[in-house]
């Protein structure tokens, strides 16, 4: 029997979803789960996600909202493209922080930036920070750069909300070196490890697309990992988010499942005030 | 288009400035001063110093600073970052170090180091005393070529001028390729990316500095024949 274990992202207080995913890994007799954290943001219940997770004794790491709620609004307004996107997303984040019950925001407070196993290693956004958006164009060797420096084999993030397996294959760099008091260059060549990247998507916001519920599934004999879609009562959970009073944008969202008003100009910018 | 000349580490030392600033009027066609940090350091000229680069005698090249990594730990010290301690410095120095730091600068000149950028762009070169992941990010000719390429992509700069490791060194990128494979819910995609010819140059330290010309790409490392050291000799500050 092979070992295979789920990898969730992003559930975005998106109860429906959240047991949705739970329900499609027990049945697919699943038993070891990961979370990448962003377990609060955008959706309208929270505190039922936080305690979903408790439950099932879920390892979580810290997602950017997670980390927001406990420290406060601290990123700066680049995550936004405007300034009427980042009051959204202000509104949403007190509409959270005044009703994560103590309890909650201690659980919150209390997870990991990371989590390793052997050589896979779980992040929410990259290695840096919970704000870094590794997306699927960005360099190739940016990309391997951050799986290499933190000592990974293949790195498990989240945060684009855009579900991917990316492979870095045959690199080379080759590099000539003068130094002070050596007038010869030297050269050398430096061959590149194999490393992989996987993009668990978003269980709560999807926006690959679907409105399907994403997770990704690996396999811990073969490293095989496959992308898993989800459906769920979308409609439950636009509606709740309708009468909590968050605004009505998100909803529209998670209806179609693609990314509209919120994207950062600069994905590639790390936050870092 | 005239020479840049970046210098780094002079950590409180007037006469070691005087010096560097007499071999560049010696050396024509040198229009550009960049000092790349490290201007502080626990130095009896440390305050004399810092007024001249603020206010440049005439006859002097005109200093263009950014600040490094000793005055984010002076600036942490006295809450301009973060908790008003410096970990960092207290760690490589100990208590009187930090003193002596403390001490060597007239905190007249507080606002004028919060100022100073952390980098500066100048054409398609970027100058930053560690590099744009930190500060103190200390980059030399040994640090592996797939890190200085990321510095080298996160600020988008062909060239990375870099003063922290105190090394002069050039290193350039000169081939070599990598292989990317995406796979998402709809489609797969195979994607060649070669190594951008680009370069990090340690432009050193103290009495090493680096001239550099933007229209032939040549860089010329050179050295003044340091009077004093007393800065180098303190625990914590030697480079």
């Amino acid at each position: 029997m092979t070992m295979s274990h789920a990898v969730i992202s992003c559930l975005h207080a998106n109860l429906a979803a959240c047991e949705a995913v739970l329900a499609d890994i027990d049945q697919q007799g699943i038993d070891t789960i990961t979370c990448l954290g962003d377990l609060v943001g955008y959706g309208p219940q929270p505190n039922e996600v936080i305690e979903l997770v408790r439950e099932r004794s879920i390892p979580t790491c810290q997602g950017c909202w997670d980390e927001d709620i406990i420290d406060g609004l601290n990123a700066c307004e680049c995550s936004y493209p405007s300034q009427l996107a980042e009051r959204r997303g202000h509104r949403a984040h007190h509409w959270a922080a005044e009703r994560i019950t103590e309890d909650n925001k201690v659980f919150l407070a209390s997870l990991p930036m990371t989590l390793r196993r052997d050589r896979l290693l779980f992040v929410h956004g990259s290695p840096n920070s919970q704000h870094e958006y590794l997306l699927p164009d960005m360099s190739a060797f940016a990309a391997l750069e951050r799986v290499e420096t933190a000592g990974a084999e293949t790195l498990f993030c989240g945060h684009t909300h855009q579900p991917y397996v990316r492979e870095l294959s045959e690199g080379s760099i080759r590099v000539s070196v003068q130094t002070n008091g050596n007038h010869s260059d030297s050269e050398q060549e430096m061959t590149l490890p194999m490393r992989r990247i996987v993009n668990a998507g978003s269980v709560g916001e999807p926006r690959h697309g679907s409105t399907k519920a994403t997770y990704v599934v690996h396999d811990d004999d073969s490293g095989a990992v496959s992308v898993r879609e989800v459906e769920y009562d979308v409609s439950k959970t636009c509606r709740a988010i309708v009468e909590a009073g968050l605004p009505e944008v998100f909803a529209w969202r998670l209806s179609h499942g693609f990314e509209y008003a919120e994207r950062a100009e600069d994905a590639s910018h790390v936050c870092e005030r | 288009m005239e020479r840049w000349a970046l210098v780094s580490g002079l950590r409180g030392d007037l006469d070691l400035y005087e010096q560097i600033q007499s071999d560049l009027q010696k050396r024509r066609g040198t229009a550009h001063l960049f000092v790349l940090g490290d201007m502080i350091g626990p130095h009896p000229k440390c305050d004399a110093l810092l007024k001249r680069l603020r206010q440049p005698k005439r006859g002097d090249l005109h200093p263009h600073c950014i600040y490094g990594w000793l005055e984010e730990q002076l600036l942490s010290l006295y809450g301009y970052r973060g908790e008003a301690k410096a970990d960092e410095l207290q760690l490589q120095s100990d208590d009187s170090g930090v003193q002596q730091l403390r001490q060597a600068v007239d905190t007249e000149h507080l606002n004028w180091l919060a100022s100073l950028q952390f980098g500066l762009i100048e054409l398609d070169c970027g100058l930053i005393h560690g590099s744009s992941a930190d500060v103190g990010d200390e980059l030399q000719e040994t640090t592996s070529p797939l890190i200085l390429l990321d510095r080298l992509t996160r600020l988008d700069v062909n060239r990375l001028f870099t003063a922290r490791s105190g090394r002069q060194f050039r290193l350039q990128l000169t081939g070599g390729q990598i292989r990317s494979r995406v796979k998402d819910h709809a489609s797969e995609q195979l994607h060649e990316q070669p190594v951008p010819k680009r370069s990090v140059i340690g432009v050193g330290s103290g009495a090493n500095y680096t001239l550099y010309d933007p229209a032939s790409d040549h860089i010329e490392f050179l050295s003044v024949a340091s009077r004093s050291g007393a800065s180098n000799r303190i625990k914590g500050f030697q480079r």
